[in-house]
């Protein structure tokens, strides 16, 4: 098992490079790659947006930096992504570490079938074993971060599940943060939600940005606009195109990525 | 009218009284069933029968106490084998090996099981319990339950794990936690309505059982906890009574029949509340 | 919007060690819970293997003393001297009439209680007749030979069986099947005793692989004016013909099995007789009644009758099985 910072790292990272893909494909079976040699990188503390149209890989690398593909028979992937340095590909790595330090955020929010105070506490006590006053500060913490203390506050003791959908997003968000990680991937977070919890949401990755890396899938290019510092457009498998946000939106440098961004296709 | 279609309309309308009168004639072989059920079986539905032991032939009076005592025994233990044991292995087709080959062929060899003879379960006990262990006994009986809830807790915890989303599992996975973990804390505990109507299913299956109790805790007269000798039970008991001229023992093989049928019935019908009317064959 | 001021970054470092620490705590619980997950699994193979295996040991001696003549002789005397002359055709025998007749009533009625439910029943009637249909499968099987003994013999005895002999006696092949003296206990009883029992198994599977049949496919044909029974019989039935096949399988398969009910009516009797009037016996009838005091050849003779009925109950059974995975494919592709 590869304790995680172990001397038989690759490169570091360059300087406020947090995670760097090298030469990523990826392979559902033995067909033909859906990712087709990745390189990009991710830098600390900052919102990095993937868009492109649906099928364009852009979940499937989200799932690569926390391999979440390792669930599931005939998916593999070859090339570094290199965490801090050490390639996460590598096998025997301890994947339950590495998810610790990479957390995502899904589409559809899945509280556990818990009460809002167990969804949280139940992460923290994989980790750490804390008195019952400790756990419940972590707990308001995570909450807070997530914004949505104020609302449960009084029903701690309630199901996750009877929170309405922007809610339930920010119970998961709240979980995923309540255990510390250093990066949060979020796929989609906001396509199964109203305007006003979509805003919410938002306003939090903002905010998180500040002290995790953020990257975030998103079909909704006003939202990868709003929220990201730079933005990645993928097509077909392949990266078309990476830069800041503003200058993507206002004068991307290739065509494809032109075209998307007009609706010409999409 | 089209006397064509007058007479396409005949056939219908004869086939679905037919189809009615079908109806009808299920209904009310199951209504005299249990109507023969309750009037025999009603009289004997007294205090005394869960007061007092079985009384020898042609006498007056008596119970099923011991009868009852001993089915809860077997059954508590048969379930007590048999459960766990499925769940693990319903588990690891729904979890571990949901993508492997093995598990379709043990979810075809497990509904072979499930179907089978219960006759021959009982042989399979004699022939594997009973015989080393030079004789009928309670133990052997409970194996021969457990043997017959197995298939079905598999089946029933295989379903219901299936039916947990898929996301619910990643969202824990991404926490870091372990799979084990993950399956007990969180998985078993959202199917949980699921797992327990699995187990209700198999108490009333196994609870309505003769004939592998036939050979291999075969029936006590007496009073008996000890699982090493033969144990008193009421399928077995009700067999002994109603092949019996005495006219006290049938009506107590009466009342233990009833009292058999409505606790399966009830069993089943909690099941299916639980499940909300979900099917899980 | 948030008031929270943690130095999130301060805190990370260390946390890879002890978190490092923390999950180590749970290798060896994760791999036990995945091997006894797999043992469990296993255990179902063994099962099967075990019950074959013990099978075949039990029927060793009556299978080396017997050979295939077990299969066609009649003759059943358990304390005939030098050695008991055991044959296994009776109870053979008596298993796939009664079966084949039970079947021959169930499924016709079961089919028409089923088109019943999804064709012509008031929606506030489905649930309730439903669960009817339902709970009768959950009787236990002893309630079945009980009432068929003590109700269902004397009515055929006294009323039913006379009139359909005198019914049927001038017609050649038919009064030789239902002739005889009339009898509490005979095949016919057990193989009512039997239809009643499965009738249950054939609605409920029925009604399920009936309710599959998409909607959209049921609304065309009655767009085009046909009637209920034309619809069932030119739409829902060729749609759902492999799954009622393996429902019709699967009640063969409890019907071949199943012991209680038929002990109680059927008279226990070796002999095959050419009326079905007659007492006759199946293979888990004659296991129930004699395998508790039986011995040596005998008891090895019950065990080789019940090696037989697995192994067609098997084929029977994984037949079914086969069909009803098609239709699930069929459907869930």
């Amino acid at each position: 098992m590869n304790e995680m910072s172990s001397p038989q790292t690759t490169a570091k990272n360059a300087e406020g490079v947090k995670i760097a893909v090298r030469n990523l494909n990826f392979f559902y079976g033995s067909a033909k790659p859906s990712l087709k040699n990745i390189n990009l990188s991710l830098r600390t503390n900052e919102v990095t947006a993937f868009i492109g149209p649906s099928g364009c890989g852009k979940s499937t690398l989200l799932r690569v930096l926390n391999r979440m593909y390792e669930l599931y028979p005939n998916q593999r992937a070859e090339g570094e992504v290199l965490l801090d340095g050490e390639n996460i590909l590598a096998p025997g790595l301890d994947l339950n570490l590495l998810r610790a330090r990479v957390g995502m955020v899904f589409q559809k929010p899945t509280p556990f079938p818990m009460t809002i105070y167990e969804n949280i506490a139940f992460g923290i006590r994989l980790y750490e074993s804390l008195p019952k006053s400790e756990m419940d500060g972590r707990v308001e913490q995570a909450l807070r971060g997530a914004a949505l203390w104020p609302e449960v506050q009084d029903k701690l003791d309630a199901s996750g599940l009877s929170l309405s959908g922007g809610q339930q997003q920010r119970l998961c968000i709240a979980r995923t943060v309540a255990i510390k990680p250093e990066v949060i991937l979020f796929d989609e977070p906001c396509s199964a939600l109203d305007p006003i919890s979509t805003a919410k949401v938002e306003e939090l990755i903002d905010e998180l940005s500040a002290r995790y890396t953020i990257a975030i899938v998103t079909h909704n290019m006003q939202q990868a606009a709003r929220v990201s510092k730079k933005t990645v457009f993928m097509y077909l498998g392949e990266m078309v195109e990476m830069d800041d946000t503003d200058k993507i939106f206002t004068s991307p440098k290739q065509q494809r990525t032109q075209d998307y961004i007009t609706g010409r296709f999409g | 009218m089209n006397p064509f279609y007058a007479s396409r309309r005949r056939t219908s309308k004869v086939a679905m009284a037919l189809c009615t009168g079908a109806t009808i004639f299920g209904l009310a072989w199951l209504t005299m069933i249990l109507f023969t059920l309750f009037w025999n079986g009603f009289a004997g539905l007294t205090v005394a029968l869960f007061t007092e032991m079985t009384p020898p032939p042609n006498a007056q009076g008596g119970g099923l106490l011991n009868a009852i005592v001993g089915s809860l025994i077997l059954t508590i233990l048969g379930i007590g084998v048999g459960a766990p044991i499925g769940i693990l292995a319903g588990t690891y087709m729904a979890e571990y090996g949901r993508y492997s080959k093995i598990t379709s062929v043990i979810r075809f060899i497990n509904d072979i099981l499930l179907s089978a003879p219960s006759i021959i379960i009982g042989l399979f006990v004699y022939g594997a319990v009973v015989v080393p262990m030079g004789g009928f006994s309670g133990l052997a009986g409970a194996l021969a339950l457990a043997v017959i809830a197995l298939p079905v807790v598999v089946r029933t915890t295989e379903d219901m794990l299936l039916l947990v989303p898929t996301q619910l599992r990643e969202a824990a996975v991404a926490l870091g936690m372990p799979q084990s973990y993950m399956i007990r804390k969180i998985t078993w505990r959202a199917a949980r309505v699921g797992l327990v109507t699995g187990l209700l299913l198999a108490v009333a299956r196994v609870s309505g059982e003769t004939a592998p109790l036939l050979f291999t805790a075969l029936s006590n007269q007496f009073w008996s906890v000890d699982l090493l000798k033969t144990m008193a039970n009421l399928p077995v008991t009700i067999n002994n009574f109603i092949n019996n001229p005495d006219p006290n023992w049938k009506r107590l093989a009466w009342a233990g029949a009833l009292l058999i049928t409505l606790a399966v019935l009830s069993l089943n019908i909690v099941a299916r509340s639980l499940s909300g009317g979900r099917n899980p064959k | 919007m948030t008031d929270v001021v943690v130095q999130e970054g301060a805190a990370a470092a260390p946390t890879n060690a002890w978190r490092a620490k923390a999950l180590a705590n749970f290798k060896t619980g994760d791999s036990t819970f995945r091997i006894l997950a797999q043992l469990a699994a296993a255990t179902v193979l063994l099962l099967l293997g075990g019950i074959i295996l013990s099978l075949i040991i039990g029927a060793w001696p009556a299978i080396t003393t017997y050979g295939v003549d077990f299969l066609t002789t009649q003759r059943w005397a358990p304390n005939a001297r030098p050695n008991p002359v055991l044959g296994g055709l009776g109870p053979i025998y008596g298993t796939l009439i009664s079966s084949v007749i039970a079947l021959l009533i169930a499924v016709p009625v079961g089919l028409g209680i089923a088109i019943f439910l999804t064709e012509l029943c008031p929606q506030w009637l489905r649930r309730p007749v439903g669960v009817a249909v339902e709970l009768l499968a959950g009787i236990p099987s002893i309630i079945y030979g009980m009432w068929g003994f003590f109700v269902l013999g004397p009515l055929l005895a006294d009323q039913i069986e006379p009139a359909i002999a005198e019914a049927v006696e001038n017609i050649p092949i038919l009064n030789v099947i239902f002739a005889g003296p009339a009898s509490n206990l005979s095949l016919f009883n057990a193989s009512l005793v039997l239809a009643i029992m499965i009738l249950p198994f054939v609605t409920a599977i029925a009604r399920d692989v009936f309710n599959t049949v998409p909607p959209v496919l049921k609304e065309a044909a009655y767009g085009l004016g046909c009637t209920t029974w034309e619809v069932v019989r030119r739409v829902v039935i060729p749609y759902t013909r492999v799954g009622v096949i393996g429902g019709i399988m699967l009640a063969l398969g409890r019907a071949l099995g199943e012991t209680m009910a038929v002990t109680f009516v059927i008279g226990n009797s070796f002999r095959i007789s050419g009326s079905i009037f007659a007492p006759g016996t199946t293979i888990s009838a004659a296991i129930a009644s004699e395998f508790a005091e039986s011995r040596d050849l005998h008891q090895s003779a019950l065990i080789l009758l019940g090696l037989l009925l697995f192994v067609l109950t098997f084929f029977v059974l994984a037949a079914a099985r086969l069909m009803l995975m098609r239709l699930e494919r069929k459907q869930g592709a």
